[in-house]
């Protein structure tokens, strides 16, 4: 090789790797999957534009199954909504289905799909200034504070319109309690704050492979999973006991323990606002159970993992069972990116021997503003969404896996895609859910609740030192 | 005989009026288009943010807001966590301004005292690369290096020497987060410490050789003196962006665990975005403002461009 060709090599390769490494800038701008939910699996549909129907002039859904229904489908024909979404899997399983909804009504659906942090900034800033500009929008954890600053609309009086309504064929009593509970303000509202359409709810995944070889059986008890996350950390090298969400979040940490401290007994806000019940002897038992689990059975720096190392650590192969999670993280374990695919169960999360049964779940919801110029559009648009034809075809064509309908949960032909046993524990949680009630000052005292609690997974305090100051925390808040 | 009209003479005074007034104020006409734009994009974001941070919530009709005087500071520095996040920002921009300016220096020295120019540009590209790597790029391949399961540094640290790693993000998070800006920002230094190398007098080594001095003694007596404007300005650029950090600390740590790496950056984002809370996040945000501007006044007045070239 010459001088010359040598140096162009140089250069070439130096120009190549600044190139390579600025493009690994692309698409990193915050959206990291880090949802508050943990649900965030980024399949994003496009960013805009009106949907259409399919080249081949076939709908998704048969326009039959929605006409049945005594509601005046037409009465906005011509007229356009927007909607303002977040990169979730809810969208990519709805949008082939959405031509139905333009056949059957005549309005157009624009799209304004953004990754999760970035929509919640567009959302505030278009109901703080009264702007309107999306007519539905994605809810979530501050759905009290929007409510309480009048930002959303109360869906009640829609309901009551017989024009946009039909009971008897819609079935409301068909959407899980636990939905229907936190579409309520999570019983901070007497009223419809929005319609839910995807629900998650937390269960116990394991490995099939190690259990058997270890003699284990699956936990029922809080106890016996902890005995079950020892024997795996001790007999296998490269294989931690367990894993679980220790980083900080209202989806993260917290989200985990709310489940824990509810089956002791405890639960937030003994009495609201004065009592957070954060010190309460449920709550500290429930940190100290999960706190020491992660840092005796737990991987390296459990205080910092968040949803998406818990489910990598799984998918590959190197941990024994999940402490508990979201039945959204099935696909994930069970599909191609996992590499204990065929070795994953699935079981209820564990409770204490004396505890009650109450896994934690949560829905997103979808709402309109009280400034949005197409409400009753809206409306229509969620009760088509919601309702048991689109629901259940999302599931049966799809690849769904979050209906908040228990009639899809019991369709035979769901419950073969996506596998009985999973199917049926899904199911029997959900039907048991407690979902977190999210007060209107939930996301700031969680925040610091969650970082309480990630401190003492830290080991920076003890379990006991973090709750009773996340206590003092959120009832200094509401004091103010 | 017609005495002039003043029609006759206006268009010609007002012409010449205005052809003064262009004259006279010449510097300013220049200046206005400068001043207009700094209005626009620093003073009214600026007066806005004060706004904020006096009102008890922000509405869109300024007029009609309730004023709160200083309580949104008062709930800043009790339970908005302020003065703990300022000491993070102050150990963080410290530390990584120290440990990058001298890092910067002894490799820009010893790639100045490398003698083949190959070998020299080959260096000069290696250590610029950490440079071109974006903060949230940055951040997420640290946080697949750091991992305790999975990542490389541990695995290295565990079988390559006789010490257990720790696990970085959760037992030393504020000294891994400086190390990821020290790796991050060095080359910055580097490159403006080798420039500055680089327009050292020959003539001035040569001397200082010729009278025997060893090299340490060229460095500290002849050297350092001569380059004192490039560190001085080196240094104070990077101090003004060390108190931006955000991406790289947020993106590795969260600002945790609990809030152990949270600096004032994530502490005004959180504020915003996460615990909704935009006038305290305002009220932080100006009380960081002032004390930064005064900080780099203060420096500049004391060591500033007339004391470094004096």
């Amino acid at each position: 090789m010459t001088n010359s060709n040598r140096r162009t090599f140089l250069k070439a390769t130096g120009v190549g790797l600044l190139g390579g490494l600025a493009g690994c800038t692309r698409g990193g701008d915050g959206s990291d999957g880090s949802g508050s939910d943990g649900s965030s699996d980024g399949s994003g549909g496009s960013d805009g534009g009106t949907s259409t129907a399919g080249s081949d002039g076939e709908l998704a859904v048969p326009l039959s199954e929605y006409e049945d229904a005594d509601i005046d489908w037409r009465q906005f024909e011509g007229s356009s909504i927007n909607i303002g979404a977040v990169q979730h899997p809810w969208v990519s399983a709805i949008k082939p289905a959405v031509p139905v909804f333009e056949e059957l009504t005549g309005i157009d659906v624009v799209w304004n799909v953004l990754p999760e942090q970035q929509f919640r900034t567009k959302r505030q800033t278009d109901v703080s200034t009264g702007a309107g500009q999306f007519d539905v929008f994605y809810m979530d954890q501050v759905v009290n504070q929007f409510r309480e600053e009048g930002w959303i609309q109360p869906l009640d009086p829609f309901f009551d319109d017989d024009s946009l309504f039909d009971e008897d064929w819609y079935e409301p009593d068909d959407l899980f309690e636990a939905s229907r509970w936190q579409a309520h303000g999570g019983g901070y509202s007497d009223t419809w704050t929005g319609m839910p359409i995807t629900v998650e709810v937390q269960t116990q995944f394991y490995r099939k492979d190690l259990y058997e070889k270890h003699g284990l059986e699956v936990a029922e008890t809080l106890e016996q999973f902890r005995q079950n996350a020892k024997t795996i950390h001790e007999n296998e090298s490269d294989v931690v006991g367990t894993v679980g969400r220790g980083d900080k979040g209202y989806g993260m940490n917290i989200y985990i323990l709310n489940t824990f401290l509810r089956q002791n007994g405890a639960e937030l806000w003994d009495s609201f606002p004065d009592d957070s019940g954060l010190d309460s002897d449920g709550v500290i038992d429930a940190a100290e159970w999960y706190v020491s689990l992660l840092q005796d059975y737990g991987p390296e720096g459990a205080s910092t993992q968040t949803w998406s190392d818990v489910l990598s650590t799984m998918q590959e192969g190197r941990a024994g069972h999940i402490v508990s999670d979201a039945n959204l993280f099935w696909p994930g374990l069970t599909g191609s990116d996992s590499s204990v695919a065929d070795k994953v169960g699935i079981a209820k999360v564990p409770s204490p021997a004396d505890g009650q049964f109450s896994p934690n779940a949560f829905n997103w919801q979808i709402s309109t503003s009280k400034n949005a110029q197409n409400s009753e559009q809206a409306f229509l648009f969620m009760v088509w969404a919601s309702s048991q034809p689109t629901n259940t075809w999302m599931h049966v064509e799809g690849d769904a896996a979050f209906s908040v309908r228990q009639s899809v949960w019991e369709n035979d032909e769901f419950r073969s895609r996506v596998g009985e046993n999973f199917a049926q524990v899904t199911l029997e949680s959900l039907q048991e859910a407690a979902p977190d009630p999210f007060d209107r000052k939930y996301p700031e005292w969680g925040q610091r609740y969650s970082e309480e609690l990630q401190r003492a997974i830290a080991g920076q305090k003890s379990a006991e030192e973090a709750m009773t100051q996340a206590a003092s925390i959120a009832e200094d808040i509401y004091s103010n | 005989m017609s005495t002039p009209t003043q029609t006759e003479t206006t268009p010609q005074s007002t012409f010449a009026r205005l052809r003064d007034l262009w004259n006279d104020y010449l510097p300013y006409w220049f200046m206005a288009p400068m001043v207009a734009v700094m209005v626009m994009i620093t003073f009214f974001p600026g007066a806005y943010d004060l706004y904020l941070s006096l009102v008890a919530e922000p509405t869109l009709d300024v007029f009609a807001a309730d004023f709160v005087g200083l309580r949104n500071f008062e709930t800043a520095f009790t339970r908005g966590g302020a003065i703990h996040s300022f000491i993070i920002t102050i150990t963080v921009v410290v530390s990584a301004l120290l440990l990058e300016t001298v890092l910067g220096f002894v490799l820009a020295a010893l790639v100045a005292g490398v003698g083949s120019d190959r070998a020299k540009s080959f260096y000069r590209v290696l250590f610029i690369i950490p440079m071109a790597v974006a903060p949230v790029s940055l951040a997420t391949i640290g946080r697949i290096m750091l991992n305790s399961e999975i990542g490389i540094i541990p695995y290295v640290i565990n079988t390559g020497t006789p010490f257990a790693a720790p696990s970085f993000l959760s037992d030393v998070p504020l000294l891994t987060v400086i190390l990821l800006d020290a790796w991050n920002w060095t080359p910055f230094m580097f490159i403006i410490f080798y420039a500055g190398l680089s327009s050292v007098p020959k003539t001035l080594i040569e001397a200082s050789r010729v009278d025997g001095a060893p090299m340490w003694r060229r460095y500290v007596h002849v050297i350092i003196p001569y380059m004192k404007p490039v560190v001085f300005v080196a240094t104070l650029i990077r101090l003004i962006d060390l108190f931006r950090t955000f991406g790289v600390v947020y993106g590795l740590t969260g600002g945790g665990p609990g809030t152990a790496t949270q600096l004032v950056s994530i502490n005004i984002y959180e504020q915003m975005f996460i615990n909704n809370q935009i006038t305290v996040a305002a009220a932080i945000a100006i009380v960081y403002l002032v004390l930064v501007v005064a900080l780099c006044n203060v420096i500049i007045a004391k060591v500033g461009f007339e004391g470094v070239w004096d």
